[in-house]
């Protein structure tokens, strides 16, 4: 309640009095019930101004002040700053806009902005007399987080909250450790290898005391909210013990009578059923797989750390926040498009990385060497329109992958020559130079437009592909080619469990969204969930840890305080009138609404840290039970009959 | 479909060319050509092409000849894939396509074929003086000249002249012949109108005489001047020694204005100043015209300056009565000169005398063509 109130009309400038006349504004609203003081004022929100209001609040101890300036959005937490200076409850001021909502809408009539701008400034004034002082919600929190995805995201945003003193439950759904990192050979700008990389990361992750990994583990559960989660992990067992003799798993992996072929090499190779990706992977025991394993019990014959019992567990985790870093699959072409699957020696730029991988001297492929290779860009990626669920974006990596590629096989083997197909190239950055290092080592870049894309076609045994080119005149040309490399980009990953359970929301391109690209581009609107890394959208190894570190910092700054404040401008029940019908439950958007029993009765409750203040359960309440603070009933109503008068 | 020739490139450094598989297509050289029309657009074409190795449409190609080199391009280009030496160097590759013998090829990319030929007709030459010369006289005329035409007398010496200047042009235009087929009868669906060939001739001569075209080019009027100089030297004393032998060969000494001497000089004078010119041009290395010097230029270069200054000895020592120096200056001064036409004409660098204006014309004779059929 406030009954000695100040009231400020702020010119904007001219932006506000230019068509509001200011001082018949503070005119006609300086009589009205509870004003002591009202003002006009060049600019409210210059040091001075605040400097004045501050003064007068505290000379003649104001207990509300209302500022006629501009919208919310922009100074409402300005002067709330500035009531608090004061000694004021931030909450009993009121902030009303006649610069968006008076001059600007109302600029072709003067006399009708000046009226509305009265109208508003008086309600806010009725407002404010019926405002409550309030306080910030606080919460407990725990300072623990989870983890989703052991790639490069998820452990280094895994090093980084650890360091930080916040403990990790790290989860990854394969039983090794790496993600797509791991699968490739030297990277960009490195003398490093993605193995090697992980392996620096890993050996890091596990000197650390308050990092938990599991791996073969799936998020099943999610309940409670931001600060207070408890998740269900479900881990498929190894069916290898951690501690094992080398040479005689050696002799158990060559004694499995079961081949599949490798997704790890893109099913350019086979496996057995027990395996290892490659030598040097993390944790160091091999997995049996027992979507392929026959329980022939061969392997178990030379080694005894193989227990085919072991048994899928199901954990539950109290955590604080959950960060989400899964990443992506490659775009997997369809059959046929650009030859994939129809034509022997046409490959994705994925299992060409691992072809390169595999291949030491000589560059085989199916038996034979490769010296001409033609790569395709934009396969999957800068689809438009033409393709239902087309990827309209552009997948970021590739351009660099492919050209990169093209200089790891010319040093690495004699007489390779590259010719790429592009849609323009897209080193962007400093990752240019490569493209002009290419260039230099005699690369042929050509140029398709989108609608006449190149052709690949099979002439006797030779593959031929031809191409418009932009560069020379749109006429036709055709090369042989021993080798097609389909640059595809990125996609979501498929079956990714965590959208499902965490509800996250996704674009229209399937990746994450996060609440805001530029302004909050790690935060989603469910509290407490963090994303980064490729999950997000397509995005290089680069940005991939930029972006995961940013989100690592978020998620240490809302829990390691171990309490979290939030606005108190919630919704709130009447435990007396509310009969539980459930209405307000369906309505909410955020999960905020629970059943309770209270005194002997089912009522509804708030979910204090899911409640936006959004305010949609208010109108569909049938017995009025339910108020938003700071925006209730009462103050609403006051404004409404001020306004109507 | 056409298909792309990747050791073209290659077999192209031969030639001359640097390398240019940096070149990313952007134009700014095509864009700063002051020579480049809409209709003829290089060079960065040219370079899609050599890059590429679309071989039919360059050999096809008038472009290189339209390029005079002020090297803008070259200056320009953002990649240093130096597109007007790949000008240069697709000249010298045409003269070799359109050389049937195959003798251009092996000049343009064998140092050792080059300098055999070269030492093959000088000896030619010199064995011919040391069988066939007529007696070496001391005696001196009235004047006080030497008596050159007892040692070598015109008359014979002009039927070699004759025999010399048949096969210059019958190779030479029968070069020129097949760079027709390839540039005017490459494209089946474009008629040319038997007319236009006459018409357009005047462009031919007027290309011929006044280089013209030199003058667009940004490098400037300096080495228009200088190039007219020593062209219009080179074709009078070409034109006096294989017309009018008698006439310039002569016992005779005139006075200094007797046309004879004064076009002597004239010719003289424009051939030493242009050889010391692009001498120092290549030496200096100052313009991008004169910094990639192929072996071919300074053969050409080196030949021209020998004749000139052997030819400049020849005629002291005569009219100043040294005999025997006149004798020896004779025979070395034709030990230049012989295989200096005889390759350099008609299979190396000083064929583009012919080929230049003729594909002014064939491209003028084209592009009306071009235009006829689209209206």
């Amino acid at each position: 309640m406030s009954n000695k109130i100040g009231v400020y009309i702020c010119h904007c400038g001219n932006n506000i009095s230019e068509y509001v006349d200011v001082e018949r504004v503070k005119e006609s609203v300086k009589n009205e019930e509870g004003v002591f003081i009202a003002r006009t004022t060049m600019f409210a929100c210059a040091d001075s101004a605040q400097t004045e209001i501050i003064d007068d609040i505290k000379n003649n101890a104001l207990d509300g002040i209302v500022i006629a300036s501009c919208s919310p959005k922009l100074h409402l937490q300005t002067f709330r700053e500035v009531a608090k200076r004061a000694g004021l409850n931030p909450y009993n001021y009121v902030q009303v806009n006649i610069r968006e909502q008076g001059s600007w809408a109302h600029s072709n009539d003067p006399e009708g902005a000046t009226e509305k701008s009265i109208g508003l400034v008086k309600a806010g004034i009725a407002r404010t007399r019926v405002s409550k002082s309030l306080e910030p919600l606080t919460i407990p929190a725990k300072n623990i987080v989870l983890i989703i995805g052991a790639g490069i995201a998820g452990m280094r945003a895994a090093i980084e909250l650890a360091e930080m003193g916040t403990k990790v439950y790290i989860i990854e759904r394969e039983h090794f450790v790496g993600g797509r990192l791991s699968q490739w050979g030297v990277l960009c700008s490195l003398n490093e290898t993605g193995k090697e990389l992980i392996s620096r990361i890993y050996k890091r992750l596990k000197e650390l005391d308050n990092i938990t990994l599991f791996t073969g583990a799936d998020l099943i559960s999610k309940t409670g909210s931001s600060g207070n989660f408890e998740v269900e992990i479900k881990i498929t067992p190894r069916y290898v013990k951690s501690k094992c003799d080398p040479e005689s798993l050696k002799n158990a992996i060559e004694a499995c009578p079961v081949e599949v072929t490798d997704e790890f090499n893109f099913h350019l190779t086979k496996r057995k059923a027990i395996f290892k990706n490659f030598e040097s992977e993390f944790p160091e025991a091999p997995v049996i797989n027992m979507e392929d394993c026959t329980r022939c019990g061969d392997c178990l014959k030379h080694c005894d750390s193989i227990d085919l019992d072991q048994k899928t567990e199901i954990i539950k985790l109290k955590i604080g926040a959950i960060q989400v870093c899964t990443g992506f699959d490659p775009y997997e072409p369809k059959e046929g498009e650009f030859g994939y699957k129809t034509i022997d020696n046409v490959i994705t730029l994925q299992q060409f990385k691992r072809l390169v991988e595999l291949n030491k001297d000589q560059l085989l492929f199916k038996g034979k060497e490769i010296h001409n290779i033609a790569l395709i860009y934009c396969v999957g990626s800068r689809q438009f329109g033409k393709i239902n669920g087309s990827n309209q974006y552009c997948s970021r990596y590739c351009c660099t992958v492919a050209i990169h590629s093209s200089l790891v096989v010319g040093k690495k083997y004699n007489d390779i020559h590259c010719l790429h197909f592009t849609r323009g190239v897209r080193t962007y950055g400093k990752q240019e130079l490569i493209y002009d290092e290419a260039s230099q080592k005699g690369d042929i870049f050509f140029h398709f437009d989108e609608n006449t894309p190149p052709t690949i076609e099979k002439s006797g045994s030779k593959t031929i592909v031809k191409v418009n080119d932009v560069y020379t005149d749109q006429i036709e040309l055709g090369v042989e080619a021993d080798l097609v490399v389909l640059v595809s980009g990125m996609v979501p990953r498929k079956n990714n469990s965590s959208v499902e359970i965490l509800k996250t929301p996704v674009g229209r391109d399937g990746f994450l969204n996060e609440i805001h690209p530029k302004l909050r581009p790690v935060e989603t609107v469910i509290d407490g969930v963090f994303i980064s890394g490729a999950a997000q959208g397509p995005k290089n190894i680069e940005e991939t840890v930029n972006s995961t570190l940013s989100a690592a910092s978020k998620v240490n700054a809302m829990i390691c305080r171990e309490e979290i404040k939030l606005e108190p401008t919630i919704a709130k029940i009447n435990e007396d009138t509310c009969e539980w019908c459930g209405k307000c439950s369906e309505t909410c958007p955020f999960e905020a609404i629970s059943q309770i029993t209270h005194n002997g009765k089912q009522i509804a409750s708030i979910i204090t840290t899911n409640c936006k203040g959004c305010g949609i359960c208010t109108p569909v309440c049938p017995v009025d039970a339910i108020d938003v603070i700071g925006y209730t009933n009462v103050e609403i109503e006051n404004m409404i009959m001020s306004l109507a008068k | 479909m056409e298909k792309i020739d990747l050791e073209f490139s290659k077999s192209l450094k031969k030639y001359g060319a640097v390398d240019i598989s940096p070149c990313f297509n952007c134009g700014n050289c095509t864009a700063i050509c002051s020579l480049s029309t809409e209709d003829n657009s290089f060079p960065r074409k040219m370079l899609r092409y050599s890059i590429l190795g679309l071989q039919d449409r360059i050999s096809s190609s008038v472009d290189p000849w339209l390029c005079y080199y002020c090297g803008e391009c070259s200056e320009t280009c953002p990649k240093e894939a130096n597109p007007g030496e790949l000008m240069m160097a697709l000249r010298r590759f045409l003269v070799a396509q359109y050389d049937w013998t195959g003798l251009a090829r092996k000049f343009y990319t064998s140092k050792i074929w080059e300098m055999g030929a070269i030492l093959f007709l000088a000896l030619i030459i010199l064995a011919i003086f040391v069988v066939f010369h007529g007696p070496l006289t001391t005696e001196l005329t009235a004047e006080g000249g030497v008596k050159l035409n007892t040692f070598a007398p015109w008359h014979q010496i002009h039927i070699g002249d004759w025999i010399m200047a048949g096969f210059l042009a019958f190779f030479l235009l029968s070069n020129v012949f097949n760079m027709y087929l390839k540039i005017l009868r490459n494209d089946k669906k474009i008629k040319i109108p038997f007319r236009l060939y006459f018409t357009e001739l005047i462009s031919l001569v007027r290309n011929f005489i006044t280089q013209e075209r030199i003058k667009d080019c940004e490098k400037g009027k300096v080495y228009w001047l200088i190039h007219l100089l020593l062209m219009s030297g080179y074709v009078i004393l070409f034109t006096m020694i294989v017309g009018f032998l008698g006439w310039f060969q002569t016992d005779n000494i005139y006075e200094w204005w007797h046309p004879q001497r004064l076009l002597g000089y004239y010719a003289t004078f424009g051939l030493l100043v242009g050889c010391v010119y692009f001498f120092i041009g290549r030496i200096k290395k100052d313009k991008e015209l004169n910094k990639h010097s192929h072996y071919t230029d300074w053969t050409f270069l080196v030949l021209l300056f020998f004749t000139t200054l052997t030819g400049i000895l020849l005629h002291f020592f005569r009219i100043y009565g040294m005999p025997m120096a006149t004798y020896y200056m004779y025979v070395i001064h034709l030990m230049v000169l012989f295989p200096m036409l005889m390759i350099e004409v008609p299979f190396s660098k000083w064929s583009h005398l012919a080929y230049r204006p003729v594909a002014i014309y064939f491209s003028n004779v084209l592009n009306k063509a071009k235009e006829l059929q689209k209206s």
